[in-house]
Parts: C-alpha cells; structure tokens; sequence
C-alpha cells in the first residue's frame, strides 16, 4: 500500500508539542463553552482532559482536529494553524490522526472489515488485498476482536464496537490518538480493557493520545498528565499526583465524586419523594 | 414584532446562504467524482438503490397516468366528435408535462425521503464527523454519487414512465373505449414532436440534481434525535416538491422561447 499523495505541510515538530491551543473560546449561541483556554499537547505523552458533564471536554477535542472552528483563538497542529485552515488542508492533516467517537461512530451499513479499511481506501493506493486483509487481522488483533471481520456493527455489544472503531481509529497508524469518553458505558472489566489498549498503543506504537473522560480510575491508570475543564476554563493541570493533591475544592469534589451543597439544597428545597401523588388514572 | 421579523430574515439569508454553499460544494465534487475511477464504485452502489429499484414505481405512476387521462378526457372530446383525438392529448400530456413530473415527485418521496433519513441518520450518530476525521470530504464520499446517480437516471426513469403511460392511454383508449386505432396513431404522431420528447427528458437532469441536493443538505443539515431526522425527512419532500414546480414552470418559459425562436411558423399553427 502506498499513500497517494505525500503531506507537503511542513510538519516538523516543534519544542512546544504536538499540538498547541492559544486562548481559545468557544460559544454556541450566548452559551460560553470554552472561554480562553490555553494548553500544549505533549508529544508521545497520553494527557487527560477530565472535567463534569456538559464542561466542554468533547468540545475542546473536537477543535483539536479542526471538527469545531472556535470564535477566537488559535489551535496548531505541530508548527501548522489548523483553526482557520480550509478542508481541503484539513483532510491532509487529518490523516495524522486518530479519533474515537464518544459512540463508536462506525458506519452501520459497511461490515467490519469495511469499516477499518475505510480510512485505508481513501488516502492508499491499494494493490495487495492480502496484505490489507493481514492488516485488518492484526489491527483486529490488537483490540481482542480477531475473528469478527464479517461482522456488522448492530450485531457487536457497546464494548466491541468502541474496539472496532479503535481499530479503525489506528488504521493509518496515526501520530496522535484522541479518545472521547472511551469507557463511558462499558462495564469496569471492558473499562480496564479500552485503558490496556491505551497505554499498549503507547507503548507499541509511540503515539500522543488525548483522552476526554470522567472515569478517574480510568484516567489515573493512563495518564501522563491530567488537566481539568470546569465552566470552560482549566483549573488544575498537572499528573496524577498533582491532581489528588489539589487544593481547589471543585477538584477534590469531582475526583472524590461527592455531591455538592448546591445540588443538595436543590434536593432539599425540591420536597419529600412520597409527597408525590402521581396514581395511574383508573386507580382506587 | 419588527426584532422578530428581523431575526427571521437574517436566519432565512444565512440559510440560503449556507444551502448555496453545499450547492457549489457539491458540484465541484461532482465534478471531481467524474474523474476519479476510485468513485465510480460509489455512483454505481448509488445508482441501483435511485435508479433500478425505482424503475417499478415509476412505471406504475406513469401506466396510471396514462390510463386516467384516457378515462377522464374521453366524455368531453366523445361530446364534441373529437375522440380519435385523445392519443394526441394523452400522449402530450405524458410526455411533456405529467411523464417528467409525477416522475420526479415520486422520486423525491421515494428517494429523497431516503437520502434524507440516510445521511441524516449518518448525522446524528456523528458518522460524518467521523468520516471527516479520517480525512475524507464529506460531500465527496456522500453528496456527489447521490446527486450523478439521480442527475444520470431521472432522464431514464422519465422515459420509462412516459413509454408506460403512452402504452396506459392506448390499452384503454383503444382497447377498452374502442377509439380506432389507426387514428389514435395519426394524431398522436401529428401533434407530439420530438422537440416535446426531448424537453421532457431534459427537466430529468434538472429535477434529479434538486431533489438528490436538496435531500442531502436536509441530511446534512438536520437536528438531533428521531424528531430531528422526521422533521428533515418532511422538509426535504416539501422542498423539493415545491423545487419541481418551480424548475417546470421555469423550464416550460425557456423551452418555449427557444422553441418559438427556432420554429417560429410551427409555433404558430
């Protein structure tokens, strides 16, 4: 297999990492979601972004493959601005990366097989099947899913097909890796599985890996870092250690996952659950 | 009120704004497609799921067409003598105006529904993006097979669907009304021209590209959830019902301003 066109953007890697985002702010709407966050990804080191439901985690990654186009800001891929480049550069670009969607995203109309080597049709010349069968095989591999090539997504369980799409996500065998929330759902078994993938990717293969989660066992057991996004601003940024010992109180109330007063006092204020007399309409 | 109305203004110049753009979008990808070997695979997947699994229908819309017409013009022309007309009113009638038409309305229910519902479907399940995020065009991968198998197969399908209703028209004009055949003949081939032919293929083109677009931008372009991809579903057949009628209107104008430049005394008699 070879690449049908060779990258002439310079992507010479630079002191500050593999990726660079400036003061980037995001809104939808009147919604600030991401309001001037600055951060430097690190090359060959798996940082994870951690932070509550609806922070703007998934947001800041998306930008970080030039899914989203922020409102101010900019976002670098190595020394190339990707935040205002056109698509047609993008898909260039893209072909250093690797994403998985928060929900597998596979294409539920194309086998798995047909899945992983989707990436491959598009930007390799194909001239030996076999030796792309032998891919598939050994990227199939990797995710515990040899022997499923046949198969579709709708007949793969929610484990199986974020380790499809994985192995979709490392077909073009990227330089930098960006996971969204890929243990979410899964049992801790399963969990701890996609973790093993994670760091044997690494390790393997040597790749940059962001990792959007809110599973803190999970993120501890990965990261090389960890850096935590709430209201749209990072509030602590350091590894593991750093992160337990952080003395912001929003920090160790998210790593210790204890409910906060204001949410309490909003099931305070809300009233006694047996108060509620809701009867289906033909009781007596 | 007048914020409102503002408000409602500036959103309709943005969308057509952003329709116009994933139009332009997708032609040049059309473009691209024709001269790359490595979608012609995509265009024929597309053009046996637009076009051949189409052909039943449109058959069957256009042998129907044919037959009530037949039905329903016979009484008028019977009372005024003019029966052995009724070939030359049916077949122009298909050929012209219901033939491509009907033809392209239900295609736009039964296509465009489906594109639709497909690549909305893609959308909210966030299957563009990922396609995006392997460095593919979207509307290179997706958009433009859809719109050549539609631009390429309308025309077929039209004649399909006239060959059907000519052939509906003369079962029950000739066969059950008992209208000489030899007449019905005569008159058919005095009044319908190729040039009416022709032009009746021609809006195929037309009406292929809009519904095949304006489907995909639905798509493209619809809200989360099952409601979302509906609400995309209705919208994409109201619009390009509307589309339809309004090309035809625009066609019929054209066409018959070249007609009237090139034959002048023809148009006359």
């Amino acid at each position: 297999m070879k690449k049908k066109y060779d990258n002439n953007i310079d992507m010479e890697k630079n002191s500050n990492g593999m990726l660079t985002v400036k003061n980037l702010t995001k809104k939808f709407g009147t919604n600030v979601v991401l309001d001037n966050v600055s951060l430097t990804i690190e090359n060959g080191k798996t940082t994870v972004i951690i932070g509550p439901s609806g922070c703007g985690k998934t947001v800041l990654v998306k930008h970080l493959i030039a899914l989203l186009r922020p409102n101010s800001g900019e976002v670098y891929f190595k020394n190339h601005r990707i935040d205002n480049a056109s698509e047609h550069e993008l898909n260039k670009i893209r072909t250093h990366y690797g994403f998985l969607f928060q929900g597998g995203a596979l294409f539920d109309s194309l086998s798995v097989t047909e899945n992983i080597i989707f990436p491959i049709r598009q930007h390799c010349k194909i001239t030996d099947w076999k030796e792309v069968e032998e891919l598939v095989k050994s990227k199939l591999a990797m995710v515990g899913l040899d022997g499923f090539q046949q198969f579709y997504p709708s007949n793969l369980s929610g484990g199986q097909q974020k380790r499809v799409a994985l192995a979709r996500a490392i077909a073009l065998n990227p330089e930098i890796i960006l996971y969204d929330e890929p243990t979410t759902g899964l049992d801790p078994i399963r969990s701890d599985v996609i973790n093993e993938l994670v760091l044997k990717l690494q390790k393997e293969l040597g790749v940059t890996s962001v990792v959007v989660t809110h599973d803190m066992k999970s993120a501890y057991k990965i990261a090389d870092r960890i850096v935590m996004l709430h209201n749209g601003k990072i509030i602590a940024d350091g590894n593991a250690d750093h992160i337990r010992n952080h003395p912001h109180p929003v920090v160790q109330q998210f790593i210790s996952g204890q409910v906060g007063e204001e949410d309490l006092a909003v099931l305070r204020m809300s009233g006694a659950i047996s108060q509620t007399q809701f009867l289906p309409r033909d009781f007596e | 009120m007048i914020g409102i109305m503002g408000a409602k203004a500036i959103s309709g110049v943005g969308s057509m704004g952003r329709f116009a753009r994933f139009i332009w979008q997708s032609m040049v990808a059309s473009v691209q497609s024709c001269s790359s070997t490595h979608s012609y695979s995509l265009i024929w997947t597309q053009m046996y799921f637009i076009g051949v699994r189409s052909v039943p229908v449109v058959m069957m819309t256009g042998a129907f067409v044919g037959m009530i017409l037949s039905i329903q013009t016979y009484g008028q022309l019977a009372g005024m003598g003019l029966e052995e007309y009724l070939g030359s009113l049916i077949n122009i009638a298909v050929v012209k105006e219901l033939g491509p038409v009907l033809t392209a309305v239900m295609l736009a229910g039964r296509i465009g529904g489906a594109l639709t519902a497909e690549l909305g479907t893609m959308n909210v399940t966030e299957q563009i993006d990922a396609i995006r995020s392997m460095g593919t065009d979207p509307v290179k991968y997706l958009v433009a097979p859809r719109i050549l198998a539609c631009l390429l197969l309308t025309p077929v399908l039209i004649i399909f669907a006239d060959l059907l209703g000519i052939i509906g028209g003369y079962l029950v004009s000739v066969v059950h009304l008992g209208i000489n055949n030899r007449a019905y003949w005569l008159h058919s081939a005095n009044a319908v021209e190729k040039w009416d032919v022709f032009i009746g293929i021609i809006k195929g083109l037309f009406f292929g590209v809009a519904i095949a677009a304006i489907s995909c931008y639905k798509g493209f372009t619809c809200k989360e959830g099952a409601q979302g991809v509906g609400q995309a579903c209705t919208e994409a057949f109201v619009a390009s019902f509307i589309s339809i009628l309004a090309l035809d209107f625009a066609l019929v104008v054209i066409s018959k301003a070249i007609y009237d430049t090139f034959w002048p005394l023809r148009s006359m008699v």
